[in-house]
Parts: C-alpha cells; sequence; structure tokens
C-alpha cells in the first residue's frame, strides 16, 4: 500500500464570523497517497481551491486536522516537497523564466548555480528550455502556466497541487498544461491532485473527487473516505471555488 | 446613469483608492490656499506699517502767487482728509550763537513756523531730545553745529538781512527730515541728497512775525505747506491703497488747479510697499509650487498605483460590450469625483490651518480658494482622467492585464531632456545673475510694476532637471549595476542575493519613479527651510543693523561720555559685551557725512559685522586692517566713486576739534567701502579707528554704547539701562526697531507662512517616502504573496523589501541633500533682493532637517514592518482573487 502524503479528518473553513460568516469547506475527509492522480470537480464556488490550499499548508482549517504523514510539520511543505500550480498567472513579474524556476530552491538555500540548473533541467522535461531567459510578460497564457508547473516540479514535490491550471486558457494550451502536469507527475511518482471544473482534463486523471456547496465526495463509501454531515449551526451561504 | 452607478460603486467598493488620490489633491490646494491666505495677511500688514511710518500723509505746498489760506481751504474739504493744518518753511541766511569764548555761524538753513496743535496731530515729526517741547527748538544737528543749550540765544539771519534773536527751548530731532524738506512736485531723481542741517522751530505766530514783512516784498523767502493727515480706510492691498491715495492727490491737485502740489508721502511710502508686496507674492508661490507640484505627482503616484486594478475593470467593461467613448466617459467621472472631493477636502483643510497657525484674521481671497481648487480640479484630470483616458483609447483586453513591461529608457532619456533643463537652468542662472537679479521691475516714472519671472525660471528647471538627472542616473545604475547589487545582496541573503538584484534591476523603473519623488521632496523640504532660515537671519541681520546691536544706548545732545563709561553700562547683569561707538560729523569736500569711531580689535563683541556690509575686504579683513593702520578709514561707495579714490589714497576730512571747536583738516588712508555699518544711516557715512579720531581731534566723546545682552531678554536690559541713566541717554531694544523697519519684506514675520510649509514639507517627506514605498508594494502585493506562497520566509521576504526600501531611501535622501543644497544656493541669490542686507552665508536650519530625515526613516521603517507583515500572512485566496 503507498504511503499517505496528506491526510484530512473532518475538516472545514468558514471565512469570517457571525451572520456574515462564509462556510467554504465543512467536515471533508480524505486521504491522498503516493502516486494517485485526483481530479477535484465541482461547481464554482464548490470549495475545491479552499481545500487544495488546505493540502498546500497554505491556509488553515477552522475545524479537523489535516496532516502530511509522508512529510512532517506543516513548516516542512515548502518550499521543496508540495509543489503548487495556481489558478491565475502566478509567475514573478520582475524575474525571467529561469529565476522564477529556481526560485523554490533559492528559498531553500540552494547554491544559485546549482538552482539554475535545476531549473533549465525542470524547464526541458516541460519542453520550455528555450524560455529560459523571456520575462513572465513574453509568454503566453499556455506557457505561462506551463513554467508555473515546472516551477512546482523543481522541487522534486511528493504532493503536486494545481488550482485551475487551465481556467484561463484555450483547449490547446490547456491540454499542453496537462500533459505536463501528468508526464511530470508521472516521471517523479508525486501525487497529483488538480481541482479542475474542465471535464475534459478531469478525464486525464485516474480519481474524481466531487465537491457541491462545501462537501467533498471521494467516491468511497467507507466512514474513512466520506464526508461528514454538513454543520447544523450555520448553513452555507456561498462556498468558494 | 451608468455613469452615476459607476461613481456609486467607485465611492462604495474603490473607497480607498477614491480617498487616498482625493487625499493628495487635497494636500496641494490646501497649500496654496493657506498660501493665498497667509499672502493676503502679510500684504494688510505690510499695507499697515506703511500708513504707520508715515507722519505725513500730504505736503500741499502753495505755489507762489497762491493765496495759502485758499490752499487750505481746498484742501480741508477734500474728501478723506481728516486734518489739515499749515506750516511755514523760511529761509535763513544763517544761524549764529556764541555759547562761550567762539562765535558760530551756520550757513543757510530753515525756520519753521508750526501751529500750536501741530505736534499733537502729527505726534511723528517732531522727537524730544532736551529741554521744552514748545518755544524756539532746535535741529540736533544744528545744536552741535552751533554749540548751543535750551537758555542759549541764537541770532537769525532772515533773506535781506534783517536779524531776530531767538532762545533756545529745546533740542529735537527730526525723523522724517527727509520727506518734510522734500521739493514738492520733483520726481525722486531731483530730491535734494540731504535734509537741510540747519533747522529751527518756531510757533507759527512768531513765524508770521518774522516772514510776513518780509514776503510782502519777497515772496520767494517763504512758502506754506499745508500738512495733511487722511482717513486710513485704506484696501489692504499695498498696490490697490496705493492707486487710491495717489487719485485722491491727483483729485486734489486738479481742484487745486495749479495753486498747490501735492507731496504724497503716503503714496510714496505705498509705492515701495507694494513693490514688497509683489515679491512676496512671487516669494510666496515660488516657495509654496514645488510643494503643489510634489502634492501631485504623489497624487499620481497613488493613482498610478491603483492603475493595474482598474485596467482590469476597463478590459471587464470592454468585455461586456461598453465602447471607447463610454469608458472614457467613466474615467472623466471619476476625475472629476476626485477632484471635487479633495478640492473641497482641501479647502477646509487651508480653513483650519489658517486658523490654527496664522496669528492674524487671515482668509484666503477668493481668488485664491477658485485657483487652488481649480488646480486640483486639473491634477484630478490630469492624474487620474488621462490615464484612464489614455487606456481606454489604446489598450486591448490582454494588454490591460499586463503588469509589468520590459524596461526600456524613456523618450525623454533618449532626448538628454534632463541634460537640456540643466543646461538652460544654468544659462538662465548665468543671464540673470548679470542683471543683478531685480526681481520686481519699477522702472521710474511708470505707475505698473512687473515681476521678472524669468529669473525664476533658473530655479525651476533646475528643479525639473535634477528630478530626470536622478532618474536616468538611477535607471541607468540599476541597469548595469547587477553584479554589485548582487553582491551587495548576497552579503546579506546569501543565495538570494542574485534574485533580488534581478528584481531590482527590472523594476528599475518603478523605484527610480520612487527615488525621484523622494529626492524631490527632500530638496523641497531643505530647499524651503533653508530659505526661511536665511530669512529668518537676514530679519535678524537688518534689525542688529539698524538698532547697532541687541540694545543700542544714544546718548543725548550736550551730554558728554567717554569711553570709560562702557564700565558702568556693563555693570549691568547678563550683559555679553558692550562698546562704544564715536559718532561725529566729518566734511568730505564740502558734504557733511556720519562718521564712526570705532575700536577695530573689540567691535565685533558687541555687534555683528557681516562681510556684505563691506567691500575691499571682509569684515574680519577690513577691522584688522583699521587696527594695524589707525589712520585707515573706511567710506561710502559713492564718495569712492565722486572722488576716484584707490586703496591707499589719502583722504582728508574735516573733523571738529574737541580743543579748539573748529573743523580742522585729518589725514586718512582709504581702506575700503562700507556698504551698511550698524546705527549707520543708508546714504554716506565713513568708519574710522575710535583711538586715533580721539588723538587727532582731542576729544574721546562717545555718541552711543551698542550692548550684546547675552542671553538676557534685550527688552528687559533696555529697561534697566533706562533706569539706570534717566534721560542722558536714549536706549533702543532690538525689538523696537524689528517693529520700526517698516514694510520692507524682511520684516514681514514669515512665522506663519513658515510653519505652513515647514509643516507641509515635513508631511510631503514622511509621506514620500513612506507612501512611495508602500505604494510600490501595493502595486506587487502579488509578487510578495507569490514569494510567500512559495514558501519565503520573514527574513527572506525582507530581503527584498529592504532592498528597496533602502535604496529608495538612501539614495532618495542623498539625491535630495544634493539637489537642496544646489537649489538653495541659486534660489538665495536669484531672490537676494529680497534680503536686505544681502547675506554672507546661508543659514541651515540643522534641527528641522533632522526632523525631516527621522520622519522619512520612520516611515520608511513603519512601512516595511506592514508590508513584511501583511506579505508573510497573504492569504491564498488573495492569489485567486488579484
Amino acid at each position: 500500500m503507498n504511503a499517505t502524503i496528506v491526510s484530512c479528518c473532518d475538516v472545514g473553513r468558514t471565512y469570517g464570523t457571525g451572520p456574515t460568516a462564509l462556510v467554504a469547506l465543512h467536515g471533508a475527509t480524505c486521504d491522498v497517497d503516493a502516486g494517485r492522480r485526483i481530479a477535484l470537480v465541482g461547481p464554482s464556488g464548490s470549495g475545491k481551491s479552499t481545500l487544495l490550499h488546505l493540502m498546500a499548508g497554505l491556509d488553515r482549517p477552522t475545524v479537523g486536522t489535516v496532516d502530511w504523514p509522508a512529510i512532517g510539520p506543516i513548516e516542512a511543505l515548502r518550499p521543496g516537497p508540495v509543489g503548487v500550480v495556481f489558478q491565475r498567472l502566478s509567475l514573478l513579474a520582475p524575474l525571467d523564466v529561469g529565476e522564477n524556476v529556481a526560485m523554490p530552491l533559492l528559498l531553500a538555500g540552494t547554491d544559485p548555480t546549482e538552482a539554475h540548473d535545476a531549473a533549465l533541467v525542470a524547464l526541458a522535461t516541460i519542453g520550455l528550455a528555450d524560455l529560459v531567459d523571456k520575462l513572465p510578460e513574453e509568454l503566453s497564457g499556455g506557457q505561462a502556466q506551463r513554467v508555473a508547473v515546472a516551477r512546482a516540479l523543481v522541487g522534486r514535490p511528493v504532493l503536486l497541487l494545481a488550482d485551475e491550471p487551465t481556467g484561463q486558457l484555450d483547449h490547446e494550451s490547456a491540454a499542453a498544461v496537462v500533459d505536463a502536469l501528468v508526464d511530470a507527475a508521472e516521471r517523479s511518482g508525486a501525487a497529483l491532485v488538480v481541482a479542475t471544473h474542465d471535464p475534459i482534463v478531469a478525464d486525464r486523471l485516474d480519481d474524481h473527487w466531487h465537491l457541491h456547496d462545501g462537501a467533498l465526495d471521494t467516491g468511497d463509501s467507507s466512514p474513512r473516505r466520506t464526508t461528514g454531515a454538513p454543520p447544523t449551526t450555520a448553513p452555507p451561504q456561498e462556498a468558494r471555488s | 446613469m451608468t455613469t452615476l452607478a459607476w461613481i456609486r460603486g467607485l465611492l462604495a467598493r474603490r473607497t480607498g483608492r477614491i480617498a487616498s488620490t482625493a487625499a493628495g489633491i487635497a494636500v496641494g490646494v490646501a497649500l496654496l490656499a493657506t498660501i493665498g491666505a497667509f499672502l493676503g495677511a502679510s500684504k494688510a500688514t505690510m499695507t499697515q506699517r506703511s500708513i504707520a511710518r508715515v507722519a505725513v500723509d500730504w505736503q500741499v505746498e502753495a505755489q507762489p502767487g497762491a493765496d495759502p489760506g485758499t490752499v487750505l481751504d481746498a484742501v480741508r474739504t477734500q474728501p478723506g482728509v481728516t486734518d489739515a493744518v499749515p506750516v511755514g518753511y523760511g529761509h535763513t541766511d544763517a544761524f549764529t550763537a556764541a555759547p562761550g569764548a567762539t562765535t558760530q555761524t551756520t550757513g543757510p538753513g530753515f525756520l519753521l513756523g508750526l501751529p500750536a496743535d501741530y505736534r499733537a496731530t502729527f505726534p511723528g515729526v517732531v522727537r524730544d531730545l532736551a529741554g521744552a517741547t514748545n518755544g524756539v527748538l532746535v535741529a540736533q544737528q544744528t545744536a552741535a553745529n552751533l554749540r548751543v543749550a535750551p537758555g542759549d540765544t541764537i541770532t537769525t539771519t532772515l533773506p535781506g538781512g534783517t536779524t531776530s534773536d531767538l532762545t533756545v527751548a529745546g533740542i529735537i530731532d527730526l525723523p522724517t527730515a527727509d520727506s518734510l524738506f522734500q521739493q514738492v512736485g520733483a520726481p525722486v531723481g531731483a530730491q535734494p541728497q540731504a535734509p537741510p542741517d540747519n533747522v529751527i522751530l518756531v510757533p507759527a505766530a512768531r513765524w508770521h512775525q518774522l516772514y510776513d514783512p518780509i514776503t510782502a516784498t519777497d515772496p520767494g523767502a517763504a512758502t506754506t505747506q499745508v500738512h495733511t493727515t487722511l482717513d486710513h480706510g485704506l484696501p489692504t492691498d499695498p498696490a490697490a491703497a496705493y492707486a487710491d491715495v495717489t487719485g485722491q492727490a491727483n483729485n486734489l491737485e486738479t481742484r487745486l488747479a495749479g495753486s498747490g502740489l501735492v507731496g504724497d508721502n503716503l503714496a510714496a511710502t505705498l509705492d515701495a510697499a507694494r513693490s514688497d508686496a509683489l515679491y512676496a507674492q512671487v516669494l510666496f508661490v515660488f516657495l509654496g509650487l514645488p510643494g503643489a507640484v510634489l502634492a501631485a505627482m504623489l497624487t499620481a503616484a497613488v493613482a498610478a498605483a491603483a492603475a493595474d486594478r482598474r485596467r482590469g475593470d476597463q478590459a471587464l467593461l470592454r468585455t461586456r460590450g461598453a465602447t471607447t467613448g463610454q469608458l472614457v466617459r467613466l474615467a472623466l467621472a471619476e476625475a472629476a469625483t476626485v477632484g471635487i472631493l479633495g478640492a473641497v477636502a482641501g479647502l477646509v483643510a487651508a480653513w483650519v490651518i489658517v486658523a490654527v497657525a496664522l496669528p492674524t484674521s487671515a482668509a484666503a481671497g477668493i481668488g485664491w480658494q477658485v485657483a487652488a481648487a481649480g488646480i486640483g480640479l486639473v491634477t484630478a484630470g490630469l492624474v487620474v482622467g488621462w490615464p484612464a483616458w489614455r487606456d481606454a483609447r489604446e489598450l486591448n483586453v490582454v494588454g490591460a492585464r499586463r503588469r509589468i513591461v520590459r524596461d526600456t529608457s524613456p523618450r525623454w532619456m533618449r532626448y538628454g531632456l534632463d541634460l537640456i533643463l540643466l543646461g538652460l537652468s544654468g544659462l538662465v542662472f548665468w543671464s540673470t545673475s548679470r542683471t543683478g537679479y531685480k526681481l520686481v521691475l519699477a522702472p521710474e516714472g511708470t505707475p505698473q510694476i512687473s515681476v521678472d519671472y524669468w529669473a525664476f525660471t533658473g530655479p525651476a528647471l533646475l528643479w525639473a532637471g535634477i528630478g530626470l538627472l536622478w532618474w536616468r542616473l538611477t535607471h541607468v545604475g540599476l541597469g548595469h549595476g547587477h553584479r554589485p547589487l548582487t553582491s551587495a545582496a548576497t552579503a546579506s541573503v546569501g543565495s538570494l542575493g542574485g534574485t533580488v538584484a534581478s528584481a531590482l534591476t527590472r523594476q528599475r523603473r518603478l523605484l527610480a519613479r520612487g527615488l525621484v519623488l523622494v529626492a524631490l521632496t527632500v530638496t523641497f523640504a531643505i530647499s524651503t527651510s533653508v530659505f526661511n532660515a536665511t530669512y529668518r537671519q537676514q530679519a535678524e541681520v537688518d534689525a542688529l543693523l539698524t538698532n547697532g546691536a541687541d540694545v543700542a544706548v544714544t546718548e543725548s545732545p550736550g551730554v558728554v561720555v567717554g569711553p570709560d563709561d562702557a564700565t558702568e553700562i556693563g555693570a549691568t547683569p547678563g550683559l555679553g559685551g558692550v562698546e562704544p561707538v564715536q559718532h561725529r560729523f566729518a566734511y568730505v569736500g564740502s558734504d557733511l557725512q556720519d562718521l564712526y569711531g570705532v575700536r577695530p580689535d573689540t567691535i565685533v563683541d558687541a555687534t555683528q559685522l557681516q562681510d556684505a556690509y563691506f567691500q575691499g575686504g571682509t569684515a574680519r579683513d577690513l577691522m584688522a586692517r583699521l587696527g594695524d593702520q589707525p589712520d585707515s578709514v573706511l567710506v561710502s561707495a559713492e564718495t569712492v566713486r565722486d572722488f576716484q579714490l584707490h586703496p591707499g589714497d589719502q583722504v582728508t576730512l574735516r573733523l571738529q576739534d574737541g580743543r579748539t571747536k573748529q573743523y580742522s583738516p585729518v589725514d586718512f588712508t582709504y581702506a575700503g567701502v562700507a556698504l551698511e555699518f550698524p546705527t549707520a544711516p543708508s546714504d554716506s557715512f565713513i568708519v574710522a579707528n575710535a583711538d586715533y579720531i580721539a588723538e587727532q581731534t582731542g576729544n574721546d566723546a562717545i555718541g552711543s554704547f551698542l550692548v550684546d545682552t547675552g542671553s538676557t531678554d534685550p527688552t528687559v536690559v533696555a529697561n534697566d539701562l533706562r533706569t539706570q541713566l534717566g534721560t542722558s541717554a536714549q536706549v533702543t531694544a532690538i525689538g523696537e526697531s524689528r517693529r520700526v523697519i517698516g514694510s520692507s519684506l524682511t520684516a514681514v514675520d514669515l512665522g506663519g507662512l513658515t510653519r505652513i510649509e515647514l509643516g507641509f514639507a515635513l508631511v510631503l517627506a514622511a509621506a514620500s517616502t513612506g507612501l512611495v514605498l508602500g505604494l510600490g508594494f501595493v502595486e506587487r502585493r502579488r509578487f510578495f504573496a507569490i514569494l510567500s506562497a512559495l514558501g519565503a520566509r520573514g527574513r527572506q521576504l525582507s530581503a527584498f523589501v529592504w532592498s528597496e526600501a533602502i535604496l529608495v531611501t538612501v539614495g532618495g535622501i542623498t539625491a535630495g541633500i544634493l539637489g537642496g543644497w544646489a537649489l538653495s544656493g541659486m534660489l538665495i541669490k536669484v531672490l537676494t533682493g529680497v534680503f536686505d542686507p544681502a547675506p554672507s552665508s546661508i543659514a541651515i536650519p540643522t534641527t528641522y532637517l533632522a526632523a525631516v530625515l527621522a520622519a522619512s526613516v520612520a516611515a520608511v521603517v513603519a512601512t516595511v514592518a506592514v508590508v513584511v507583515r501583511r506579505a508573510s500572512h497573504t492569504t491564498p485566496t488573495f492569489l485567486r482573487d488579484n
């Protein structure tokens, strides 16, 4: 049996307090094991991004717990073990492609020359080595998102998370980005979780987890894999995507 | 309808963007409106002081053949005239007196006949020095020439040879002798160079006894003037008051139809005041304008920080089908909203500032308020409306979303605009310096005065050129400085050094903008504060020059004291030094001039001698020369010119000998030119070594003592000395001189303006450093959010933030100090005419500048702390939503 990378137990996330509180996610319980390819699907506002950010350690749950048994405490997640590709273009505008991709390694204290070489390798992996000196503004949307994938890969992650990576791309570019993600995950053996509402993207992945109004359905009926009951105190007004 | 909905949306959901931009505009509007208020108050002060200085508003002289009674009636019935009294001006051939063993005889002089109520009506004309206050009163210099005292008899020789004996009742001074003995109706250049030396005042009845028989056969032996006071309910602006008074005088002359001419003393004084007022207007506007421009630039920076979001809004509207025209309308509506809010807030702020900061009841004229508000609206149009309009017309949806473009040199840089501006500035400065910086032009015979705004072009071009030059240097330096930046950054952040350097290099346009804003603000703060400090310094010097020292003790006529009496005066507790100064009269050829005998080694113990007072050497050099070569003499530039003197030439003066009481020749050696000297008149005078004068004349009598009060209040010392010395001397404190200096610009209390401008400069300096950095970070919130999401620790985020903060702040402040130094020097040179006397050196207000520095550094530290904290706590939703 594969090792569990991230484990969510009855996780909920509420934004704000009082009457304006917004319940984005509630009672989500799931495990992501090494090597799995999961599509997190659901309509806009269903809580996909919220769950992804909790898995990435970018946000903290208001209820429940998130653990990373194969990695360690939350401080150990980044830079390195967890790679994230964001929903919108997320390259650092003043830095060129090479510097963008090398950034996670530089933040981890890697020697700049080694970091640059590793960035070149990551870019070559997804076929963008010739863009190393370009600025983000000089890339197309698809290229920029593939560079973001390279950046997520450069730290040799065990968990690759992508939040609507093709949301603003045409089909051709979207396909290239998904190819890059899947190929990278297969090569590195990392678990891959992609939040998307695009069925074409979802079809490229093995497992489909559904989110609706903040409730997660992993398609597994065992108690460990099912979502919890919605909260009774504060019904969700509008869940976030 | 769409526009209204858009405005409502902006106000409700873009509150920060609207409020911060409006606040920037409000600062500029408030600055201009408060300066307007201060200018109005200053002009009113100038008018009031001018009016107060005039002892006799009009001197209406009855022309030969005219009946003085008719002229008097015409003047009394002239609207605006409150009092009018006739004064007889009788010529005399000589005054003779024999108070001792010798007989003294003067040349021609004047016998004035004053009505009984004259002194009550015109209290500023006559000042009592000794003896009675009515009867036969002898002018101080006449008494000195004749060596008479109250009780002595003077024989007056009238035209035609008639003589009459007059018994001296008192000795008086005529502070306004120049105007009292003016040639009525003659232009300024044709006026007598000096008032008559020999003057005696007698009661009107006595005067008529003496002159009525003579004028019956010789009408030219005497004239009658009608001395007049006017209703002083004049406009507060000196120019308007001048026009008002001149109009009244012209009206009277028309009514007199040639029987009388008006000597308009009030208009003459207001004429000088209106020049000063124009100076003030130029000065205040010129000092305030950079502040308003800076406020506009800061506003533009604020607006630019919101540009991405605005472009995003526009792109969204365009995708929903909005036309370019609709987008432009919305942009203009936003500009109008911001402009109106800013203008209203600025005017309200100005009202509050004026009420709190200005001691007088000043209020900005409606013209200033409208102009300030108008400038606010134009600023809003330029910094908000124009970029939005440009984007709406030029950007497509993709372009609107771009956040950064590859940094190329701006077009102005390629054309060398900064160097052109600096070159032009130097050219204009050189050109205007040749004309002696006559900023306010008042051509003789032309009623209109004007300002030579051309002279201000030099500093303005320098300001703009310096700003652009800093931009170029920052841009080029960052563009080519990747390696040294990397080395510097690596030393503090290790492997991230190269990336930090890359970020700095690629954002050089943004950083250059911030650095230039900081630099220009610091330049503004320095140039404004240095100018204000120098202005205060020169105002103090002016007062010191007029009074002579903190306290001046002037001996009354007939009172003879020697230099040793300084010890008695110096016994007053708390004094810094007491210096005796001889005051005599000496003939230079046929010209009688004031002669000051000083002790060259110790004169500076009691007063200040500035280099600007002299030509031919510094103050120290020339005093040393007077000490080393006791027969040295300093004379006026006019004397040098008239007598074609060269250094080392022998100058023979005639001084009164203390033993024979006769004027005898004494040889001196011309050593230099004295333009100004403490207590000396503004026209020709002589400065020499007191010991040499005493040796040559056998008389060491002291005319006045100059007292340095040290840390003690001069008024307290003056009061003590008055008690100690009684009526034997006149004691004046420096504060009294400040009040009577008159309407000259340095006499205007700039305290309110200083508080306003320095307050604004301080706020702008702190705002520019903090705001510029803060806005720069706001513009790149996403950059820091992404860094944080990638796993950057607080220390690593700080490296990025601090690298920019240090570059912008240290670079900006350093550049600002250099620019401030250059601009201050040029400003003070250009505004030399404002200072009287011209400053020897600029004054540097170190405390204020330290406060500016501290405020800027504090603003930077606070901004960096907030930015790092916020970047470290960026939520992932920010990345998704922005």
